[in-house]
């Protein structure tokens, strides 16, 4: 009995790594700036001012962290849903998984727009 | 075979491939799980500026401590170890290198150590009082 390929996890499968590929650059950039090297010299500590000073230190860091939240978000839960779906869960269990981690991805990428908002 | 059942069969099979892929899934699905943990949390915490700047640098200064700049450290050990693997895991799928997949991951693993190193030097200056607790002020 032959089983059929769904194209759909194919699809994701190739989005995990093109997106893992675009988050190499993010987060080495992202980690540089924000959690090593980020001034802590002259505020002593990271505050509101230090970072909203980073922040608006360039437009880009706008383009930056639109592409950069929905990316990073999308591959944590794409990655946690293709661990939880080799556990074969009854199918009545994986559409409540699915529907809670969509709305899971909404609820940041909100949350995220708002912070960053406060924040430039 | 109810769901609780299939979950313990994977438990109790990683333990019998001793190979060094076996070690690589899990320790990459691990990682994974931990930095979504982490990535939900950061959220969370940098949401405060939604409240104003006040609460923004308030809660900052709750996880400025030489605690957390340790958890920084296995946070980037975290993102090092998923970011080089998974690199492997994607130049083996997309360009057939799965047969030198051991190759890469002795590779992968002399890098996260040299970068750790590194990290880990980047840190230090967290550990000073004066950079923690709103000392520095």
């Amino acid at each position: 009995m032959a089983e059929r390929v769904s194209n759909k996890s194919l699809i994701t499968w190739f989005l995990q790594r093109i997106s893992g590929l675009f988050l190499g650059f993010f987060l080495i950039t992202h980690l540089n700036v924000h959690h090593l090297f980020h001034d802590i010299s002259s505020h002593g500590i990271i505050d509101f001012e230090s970072v909203h000073a980073n922040l608006s230190s360039s437009a880009w860091w706008k383009v930056y962290y639109f592409l950069f939240v929905p990316l990073i978000v999308f591959h944590g839960l794409n990655g946690l849903w293709q661990i939880i779906a080799d556990l074969r869960l009854s199918p009545g269990a994986a559409t409540i998984i699915k529907i809670l981690l969509w709305l899971l991805g909404i609820i940041l990428v909100v949350t995220a727009t708002l912070t960053l908002n406060n924040l430039f | 075979m109810s769901n609780g059942d299939k979950f313990k069969n994977i438990i109790s099979d990683i333990g019998r491939n001793k190979n060094v892929g076996n070690f690589s899934f899990w320790a990459h699905r691990i990682t994974g799980i931990g930095l979504s943990i982490y990535l939900l949390m950061h959220f969370y915490v940098l949401s405060s500026a939604i409240s104003g700047a006040e609460s923004f640098t308030a809660r900052m200064n709750t996880v400025q401590n030489p605690f957390f700049a340790v958890l920084e450290i296995l946070l980037i050990a975290g993102v090092l170890f998923h970011m080089l693997n998974g690199l492997r895991i994607t130049l083996a799928d997309f360009f057939g290198w799965s047969r030198s997949h051991k190759l890469m991951f002795t590779v992968a693993v002399i890098l996260f150590v040299i970068l750790m190193i590194i990290v880990i030097i980047m840190q230090l200056p967290k550990f000073l009082p004066e950079n923690y607790g709103g000392g520095g002020q």
